[in-house]
């Protein structure tokens, strides 16, 4: 791909919950569905074969790899130079060149796959909210000044970040159809509680590769929060409510 | 006669230790427990051991020793613990094993022997380069009658079954010098219930210690063994133990599990903890900060157990769950710690009431109580007695909180980390 920046990205994302990535390599796209080591967020990555410039796959497979060793690969690339990854089954490695001015190539091992496959939670999800990824960064910011964790609350108007610290509090509103709140269809009122350091770093990591998310709630429910990808590419996260204690 | 004996303590030389330890004042402070036998603690080092061979004298029950000062009832058994450290098939292991010994001529040729493997003038509690197998040989050989224990066997870092540094079996550790061991330290964090557990500890003797690092009441004693014995003898409480003979050896005494520091998994930095299947749910991982949880007693407890909770073994030996008195009564008051003066003059009542704590906290009446304290105190003694109370577990390093008054509904889940796992919506 001529973007190696969007590649890097995008594992810089991954990287937030994941160590060891299992990807899904099939003819037409390459997935990974994972959850972090405490099982408290998840990634559901997919991206179709035309987001590269190149593709071939011949048959499904799987790929497992040490995201933080990639990740030191990829961050050797500058912003339009050309990537091409191969992989090899049979020595079970995976080739990285990169070619800018000049063309440099490693090899990095592949790791034994992960054979579970991971379902997505069982959510009936009551509101949806379509926000700036930049808007929900500075409201999620603004929450971490004060508390370790945020109560998201969504009615038909607005959605609204309470966080509640030892010393301070902070109210934060999303009106809808303002700049960063760009639409909201509430079927029912919801909450919800979660830690703040996941979602921060979800929604720094995530906001590199998307401009727009699209968040769905239910009441102390787990959060779905869709990056919108070009090309019908896919990057959502879930991540598990804390509990209210009152 | 009934003996109640903590074989387990620390001398002010072991790190950690209350600077105030001396023989007088242990002496001082088991009397006031209730404790007719005490371990000496700490007799390998070279310090502890001069204070020993001054302060203490040959008492009228062989193989026991007594304060050269006073005529109390408190008698002293020569103990020490060390650690050892050494390699099995690639990993590091460290555990911590309690020794006994009849007389201060016989520690004074283990510590010979030891000291090849360690400098013992360090701590109180050396750390010794040898295995644990070879312990228990080098300590037989200056005499049959000293005595091995593995100790607090299921604390995370350690011990025998220790989470992260133990084994899976006790054969593992001590191979060939297991037929030298006859009784298993159960730890605070863990009671004979839990033991029961497991049919390969079925063979052993399960004895209670306190490891207390200082000699106030509420440290001391805390856990205990009770003895009936004809004669008050070393050889006949070591008979005792090794035979795990339950017409001798009565009870053991035990604090609530959930007391000890280790009984829950959790991360003390993030005030994180939780019992085993929500640590399972969250694959031991510490939700907070995403580093490892301190897996505690509970959790690897029940990774190892054969059995379902709440089997008994046929001629197991029975417990009681107690507290210490200077616990329930600051818990009551709401003071902020056992030592304020406040809990030390109640405490006293008692005591001089009732001759010592073990007899406020097991035979006296509620009425008895009430007549020289609040009857709230007197209801909450009453109350562990009884085993009606609440403990919000201990976790990595924290003490257990005693909830001596709220209904099960209330204190259920308090203390727990306050995040679900996605798994819990699959």
């Amino acid at each position: 791909m001529t973007d190696a920046k969007l590649l890097r990205d995008m594992f810089q994302a991954i990287a937030i919950l994941i160590d060891e990535a299992t990807f899904k390599l099939t003819p037409d796209n390459i997935q990974l569905r994972a959850m972090d080591p405490s099982r408290v967020a998840m990634i559901d990555f997919l991206w179709p074969k035309t987001i590269f410039d190149e593709y071939e796959c011949d048959q499904p497979q799987k790929m497992c790899v040490n995201i933080t060793e990639f990740l030191k690969l990829l961050r050797r690339t500058a912003k339009d130079e050309i990537i091409e990854l191969t992989l090899n089954p049979e020595t079970a490695r995976l080739q990285i060149s990169i070619t800018g001015h000049y063309t440099r190539t490693f090899n990095m091992p592949t790791l034994e796959p992960q054979e579970e496959e991971t379902p997505t939670p069982k959510i009936t999800f009551k509101a949806t909210a379509k926000t700036t990824t930049e808007g929900l960064r500075q409201a999620i910011e603004d929450a971490q000044l004060v508390s370790d964790h945020v109560r998201i609350e969504v009615d038909t108007e607005k959605l609204t970040l309470n966080a509640t610290g030892d010393l301070m509090g902070a109210t934060i509103t999303l009106k809808k159809n303002s700049d960063a709140l760009l639409d909201l269809q509430t079927q029912e009122p919801s909450k919800a509680t979660f830690s703040l350091s996941y979602l921060a770093e979800i929604i720094k990591a995530a906001s590199a590769t998307s401009e727009i998310a699209t968040l769905q709630f239910a009441n102390d429910m787990p959060i779905q929060i869709d990056f919108h990808q070009p090309k019908e590419g896919k990057l959502t996260f879930y991540l598990a409510p804390r509990i209210e204690v009152e | 006669m009934r003996v109640i004996a903590d074989l387990h303590i620390h001398s002010r030389f072991s790190r950690a230790t209350s600077k105030r330890i001396d023989i007088q004042e242990i002496s001082r402070f088991a009397e006031i427990k209730g404790l007719n036998l005490i371990g000496t603690g700490d007799f390998t080092h070279p310090k502890w051991m001069k204070e020993l061979q001054k302060d203490l004298i040959e008492g009228p029950n062989a193989g026991l020793f007594k304060y050269a000062k006073t005529d109390n009832s408190v008698n002293f058994m020569i103990t020490g613990e060390v650690c050892t450290v050494f390699t099995f098939r690639g990993e590091t292991k460290k555990i911590h094993n309690l020794i006994l010994t009849n007389s201060l001529e016989t520690a004074s040729q283990i510590n010979g022997r030891l000291a090849r493997y360690g400098d013992l003038s360090i701590d109180g509690r050396p750390v010794l380069e040898m295995t644990a197998p070879h312990l228990v040989e080098e300590i037989m050989a200056v005499s049959s009658e000293n005595e091995v224990i593995p100790a607090h066997v299921w604390t995370p870092w350690f011990s025998v079954f220790g989470a992260f540094s133990g084994f899976d079996r006790i054969e593992d550790c001590y191979q060939d010098m297991t037929k030298h061991i006859h009784a298993l330290e159960t730890g605070l964090s863990s009671d004979p219930l839990m033991n029961w557990r497991l049919s390969a500890l079925d063979g052993f003797a399960l004895v209670s210690n306190s490891d207390s690092h200082s000699c106030w009441p509420w440290r001391i004693g805390r856990e205990a063994n009770v003895f009936n014995l004809a004669q008050f003898r070393y050889d006949e409480i070591l008979d005792t133990i090794r035979k795990k003979d339950p017409q001798r050896f009565k009870f053991t005494i035990e604090t609530s599990p959930a007391y000890g520091k280790y009984h829950w998994t959790g991360h003390r930095n993030c005030s994180v903890s939780m019992p085993p299947q929500k640590a399972i749910t969250f694959n031991s991982i510490c939700p907070i900060c995403r580093r490892k949880l301190t897996k505690g007693v509970e959790q690897r407890l029940v990774e190892l157990a054969n059995r379902p909770a709440g089997y008994k073994p046929q001629n197991a030996i029975g417990y009681k769950h107690l507290l210490p008195l200077s616990e329930i009564i600051a818990t009551v008051l709401g003071a902020s710690s056992p030592s304020m003066r406040n809990v030390w003059r109640i405490f006293n009542n008692l005591i001089s009431q009732f001759g010592n704590e073990y007899k406020v906290l097991i035979n006296a009446s509620l009425e008895e109580m009430s007549k020289v304290v609040n009857p709230e105190i007197a209801e909450a003694i009453v109350r562990v007695r009884e085993g009606n109370i609440k403990v919000i577990p201990g976790y990595d390093g924290v003490y257990g909180q005693l909830r001596l008054f709220e209904e099960e509904k209330t204190s259920a889940g308090i203390n727990e980390v306050p995040q679900c796992s996605l798994t819990d919506f699959m």
